[in-house]
């Protein structure tokens, strides 16, 4: 039973990663219906931002939770800044267009983003990521079950994400209008609604929420890689289908979900398909089964759904 | 001065003209209705004035000053409001949040005081205003555009097709409405199918063909225009 | 044709002239630099694409076809980046600008003031650009066979000059073991193949806006017959233009495999609309069964079946592959397709990592993947693994595998264009443009949706065991989610639902990142900027389908339309 609850600690912890990514993904497609393949390497900007922050801009000694601060600022301004940019010059001019162009573009900006932080970034490969928090600095949740700072942080962030963005989205004037450019965007514009700046504000809240899941899995792991993006948005990509893409609070529950499947596989799938090697393929399975029962995912689709 | 003036428009999609270049006026106060069959550039040239589509030549002047290349969602801070075809209203939102959206370009005040007054115009609203607006009926609906519209405060009011798939007894409402907002001042540009109820409220019509404008004149004199009768009106 | 003959023009005209006559002076002085750069006389290396853009563009001005402006400014810009760069890399690398030549000089000047003239000269006064067609007289049909054979070895000579253009002499071995940044070096040993890139871009762009593409295009639309044969004619010619060098001719099977996997594929995303960000493992099943039944020493399973059993089977296994996946998810809206696609990649990527008798039950040999699979015979002793003599040329043995390419090539481009213009085909286009309204007309959407879906998993299938054979071996690592999505690439770069566009993006996607292999670790970084680029400027694909281009075009101007307006809202 122990081991029991620590593996869901522990599947609830990876599901927080893959939440915080998810919910870029679903805002984006909700919004305007791109599958913003490239929303992995904003993941994977925020841990190099941070890492950047670290270990060029703060002189040594700067105190813990300052340089924490400081890192998770230096890596959303990296996030954002890539997010920005990949949205006026990739994606805007192609609004309009074939709806699988903007796909290829969406392959285009990964494969340059990830290979632009590959070529340029100084340092070897993987970066070793300062363990500013010790790993064995563990929080005992009772019974044995125990959870680290980091990883607990990262849980409190999903949470407090998603309810902040669905309040944000529920009854702010910008979430009004995020809602009305998803489900009409020419009539949304008849409103007054300058859609081109609703679409940057869910393409910048979506790279700050991916810049925190950076920090917080170079803290977790140790190390960041120009790679780890590629599979991390795939599966946030996952979360997001299966909690009902363009659902807020789905992609969270979807990432959940994912991440605690993954582990309880690992641990209790009959032999030989446990263990490591096969986790990622149990994510995949339970999507496909979710999907055949819930065709709109676990929550259907909120923001995203028209008439 | 006009409150709006159209210069020799044109307008197209990719390499085929929908407008070949149309001049129109309206003046403050007026209702002037643009009439035509289906595909002759009546909605083209309304969604060019909200600044939806670019024209690719002439002029347009609200107010005196330059409107044409203005983006949408200015044009409404300008002071156009339009209701667009097809009613186009935000099928999850509430009747009150569709209303509070058409207030959007009025950043910083309190939308309350209008939705009351839309309120007093459609009481049907009012009993919804809490209901998604996807699940109003197709008259419902066209109400609530058009008290969308009003939530701007626009000088310009533009209506595309208010009675297009409604009920008699819907469309007679409708056009009690926009003679009522007549009588109250508003200026409105409107486009119709139902060319005789529209010239019979009109100061001024025009008649659009293939993109070309080929008649204008005063609401009584083209309702009484042999041509127009033969074309529009169903009579032989 | 009114003759413009104002200074602007004028100023163009002489650029043109200055450039051209450029390149038939010396660029360098510096003996060193790729592609014959230091003779006069008839131009070689960057210099030949430079004088075919100055011609185009003096020809432009002076012909005053549609598009003139647009169209100059086109082969102005390209024919000035690449002299300009040209005569740097040359002043680099013959260590200082003093080795570049008065030729190199003049062609920048020259391009230059193309260039000036061309952005002086008024855009908006261009006429639209227009199809034209030959008179209708007898010769009509004989001159447009003509013209279309002409284009299948134009296509032949661009698709030869470009594998053939060697961009490297470093010789540090085959493979670079550790991070090796570029160097300008590498830049210059690229720099003929980047003017050949460029003024193939530079061309094809100016055609493109005088209408001359899509003339081109019609009349060999028209003369589909003559197409096929002048395709299947400059296809077979490849080999022997080779001079029995196996280095192109592998590439060039490679990229057979992968257009016949495009043109798999294009059943599935450009006819029937689905989305499939997995189809690479429907091949990978197929080129799987291949390599385990047939008589590999690394297979766990001895048996060794005939080689058309093989390829019927492995597409039957991918068959139901399809179906088994396709029954239960093709009732989800396309977006949801594509991810549960996706997922059955990798589900099968980490399958066929783990089948190894330790993690899972033995059958696919693990990460090593199953190797050294046989060569291929035919009855009657030919074995495909000898080299030949035909015709006084020399083949190597990979010819043969390259032939046998071009039959598969054939026979999914067959099924292609049988199903697309069927009524099948016909009713997946209809599902593609309106699910609902192809509903309501009485098309089974499900069942058609999943047919396609099981038919693209069926060639993908035969494709792979074809593959297994030509590689010689089936591995985890060719069948990643990237893969998957470079398939993708070809499809929708070609131009979604027409054969010729499939062919063309799988060159594209394959031979790009082969050829700039030159500038080492920024490879992929050029090619992803190169993919943006292109959805950018064409976003409808290099060879659009008639009625999707059409489409485009009209939606082209509702500017900031985030989607075409939905129907209806109820």
């Amino acid at each position: 039973m122990q081991l029991f609850m620590q593996q869901l600690v522990n599947g609830v912890v990876l599901g927080a990663t893959y939440g915080l990514v998810a919910l870029g993904y679903t805002m984006v497609y909700g919004i305007v219906q791109l599958i913003n393949f490239a929303h992995g390497e904003i993941f994977m900007l925020g841990g190099f931002g941070a890492l950047f922050t670290y270990t060029v801009l703060l002189p040594s000694g700067t105190p813990v939770v300052l340089a924490l601060i400081l890192m998770l600022l230096g890596g959303m301004a990296v996030s954002v800044t890539a997010a920005v940019i990949m949205e006026r010059f990739a994606y805007r001019p192609l609004r309009g267009a074939p709806r699988l162009a903007p796909l290829i573009t969406a392959l285009g900006v990964s494969i340059f983003l990830q290979e632009l932080v590959r070529n340029f970034y100084p340092a070897k490969s993987p970066r070793p990521f300062p363990q500013l928090i010790p790993p064995d600095y563990l929080i005992n949740l009772g019974g044995g079950v125990t959870i680290n700072a980091p990883k607990l942080v990262t849980v409190i962030a999903a949470v407090v994400g998603m309810v902040a963005l669905s309040t944000f989205v529920r009854s702010s004037r910008t979430g009004r209008a995020m809602q009305a450019t998803a489900q009409d965007p020419d009539t949304a514009r008849l409103m007054g609604i300058d859609t081109d700046r609703i679409i940057v504000t869910a393409f910048v809240l979506g790279a700050s929420l991916a810049a925190v899941s950076g920090l917080s899995n170079g803290l977790q792991f140790g190390t960041v890689d120009p790679r780890m993006g590629a599979l991390t948005g795939v599966k946030a990509f996952t979360a997001a289908v299966l909690g009902g893409i363009g659902n807020i609070s789905g992609a969270v529950l979807g990432g959940f979900l994912l991440g605690i499947v993954e582990v309880m596989a690992t641990q209790y799938a009959p032999s030989p398909l446990s263990g490591g090697a096969w986790a990622n393929a149990w994510g995949f399975v339970v999507l496909i089964l979710v999907l055949v029962f819930r065709p709109n995912g676990l929550l259907g689709e909120r923001v995203a759904a028209r008439a | 001065m006009s409150l709006l003036e159209v210069k020799d428009l044109r307008v197209s999609y990719g390499s085929i003209e929908a407008i070949k270049g149309i001049s129109l006026v309206v003046e403050e106060g007026q209702v002037v209705t643009l009439i035509g069959t289906n595909g002759a550039g009546k909605t083209t040239t309304l969604r060019t004035l909200s600044g939806l589509l670019r024209p690719t030549a002439g002029e347009v002047y609200f107010d005196g000053q330059r409107l044409d290349g203005t983006a949408a969602h200015e044009v409404v801070m300008r002071g156009i409001a339009h209701s667009p075809e097809g009613r186009r209203i935000f099928p999850l939102m509430t009747v009150e949040e569709n209303l509070e959206l058409g207030a959007y370009s009025r950043k910083g005040m309190s939308p309350a005081e209008d939705i009351k007054k839309v309120f007093e115009r459609f009481p049907r609203l009012e009993e919804r205003r809490a209901q998604k607006a996807g699940t109003l009926s197709g008259g419902e609906q066209q109400m609530l555009a058009i008290g969308r519209a009003l939530m701007s405060r626009p000088r310009l009011l533009m209506l595309d097709e208010p009675s297009m798939g409604l009920s008699p007894i819907m469309i007679q409402l409708i056009f009690d409405t926009i003679a009522e907002l007549k009588s109250t001042g508003t200026t409105i540009l409107l486009v119709e199918q139902n060319a005789s109820a529209a010239l019979a409220l009109a100061d001024v019509g025009y008649v659009l063909e293939t993109g070309k404008m080929v008649l204008s004149g005063t609401g009584k004199d083209l309702l009484t225009d042999e041509k127009v009768r033969k074309a529009y009106l169903g009579e032989d | 044709m009114s003759r413009d003959l104002s200074p602007k023009s004028l100023l163009g005209v002489a650029g043109a002239v200055a450039t051209a006559v450029a390149c038939f002076l010396p660029w360098s002085l510096y003996a060193g630099f790729p592609g014959k750069m230091l003779n006069t006389g008839f131009p070689g290396g960057a210099r030949m694409y430079v004088l075919l853009l100055a011609l185009a563009a003096g020809a432009v001005l002076l012909l005053d076809p549609p598009g003139r402006v647009r169209g100059l400014r086109a082969a102005s810009v390209w024919a000035l980046v690449i002299s300009l760069l040209t005569a740097l890399l040359i002043g680099y690398a013959g260590g200082g600008l003093g080795n570049v030549a008065a030729g190199a000089w003049i062609a920048v000047a020259g391009s230059a003031a193309l260039t000036a003239s061309a952005y002086l000269l008024d855009a908006s006064s261009d006429r639209d650009r227009r199809v034209w067609s030959l008179p209708d007289a007898d010769w009509r049909m004989p001159a447009e066979i003509v013209i279309t054979l002409a284009m299948a070895g134009l296509a032949l000579y661009v698709f030869v000059v470009g594998l053939g253009i060697p961009t490297s002499n470093v010789a540090s071995g085959p493979d670079h073991t550790f991070r090796d940044a570029i160097s300008l070096n590498d830049v210059t040993n690229g720099s003929e193949f980047l003017a050949f890139l460029f003024g193939i871009i530079g061309l094809f762009l100016v055609a493109g806006r005088i209408g001359l593409t899509a003339s081109l295009g019609a009349i060999t639309q028209r003369r589909r017959p003559a197409l096929v044969t002048g395709a299947t004619l400059a296809a077979i010619a490849f080999p022997f233009t080779q001079d029995g060098s196996p280095y192109a001719l592998r590439i060039a099977a490679s990229i057979g495999v992968f257009a016949a996997a495009a043109v798999g594929l294009n059943v599935v995303v450009g006819l029937a609309g689905l989305l499939d960000l997995g189809y690479i493992a429907f091949f990978g099943v197929g080129a799987y069964f291949a390599a385990i039944y047939s008589g590999s020493t690394t297979s766990p399973i001895h048996v060794h079946l005939p080689f058309f059993l093989v390829i019927v089977l492995g597409a039957l296994v991918a068959a139901v592959f399809g179906f088994v996946l396709g029954a239960p998810t093709l009732r989800l809206r396309g977006d949801y397709l594509a991810i549960v696609t996706l997922g059955f990649g990798e589900i099968f990527r980490i399958s066929v990592n783990n089948l190894d008798g330790q993690s899972g039950p033995s059958l696919t040999n693990g990460p090593n993947g199953i190797s050294n699979i046989p060569d291929l015979g035919l009855p009657g002793g030919f074995s495909f693994g000898d080299n030949h003599h035909l015709f006084g040329v020399p083949l190597p043995f990979q010819a043969n595998y390259f032939f046998l390419e071009i039959v598969l090539v054939a026979a999914v481009m067959v099924a292609f264009l049988r199903l697309s213009d069927s009524r099948i085909g016909r009713a997946w286009v209809a599902i593609r443009e309106d699910e609902l309204a192809a509903a309501a007309t009485g098309i089974n959407t499900t069942r058609l949706k999943l047919l396609a879906f099981g038919l693209g998993a069926t060639l993908a299938g035969a494709a792979g065991t074809v593959d297994a054979h030509v590689v010689k071996v089936a591995a985890p690592d060719s069948f990643t989610f990237i893969e998957s999505t470079l398939l993708l690439a070809a499809v929708i770069l070609g131009g979604m639902g027409t054969v010729p566009g499939a062919l063309l993006g799988a060159s594209v996607v394959y031979l790009l990142p082969e050829q700039l292999r030159f500038l080492h670790d920024l490879r992929l970084l050029v090619f992803g900027l190169v993919l943006i680029l292109m959805m950018r400027l064409r976003p409808e694909g290099l060879v659009p389908s008639k009625r999707r281009q059409r489409e485009f075009r009209e939606r082209d101007d509702k500017s900031g339309a985030l989607d075409p307006p939905p129907g209806a809202h109820a």
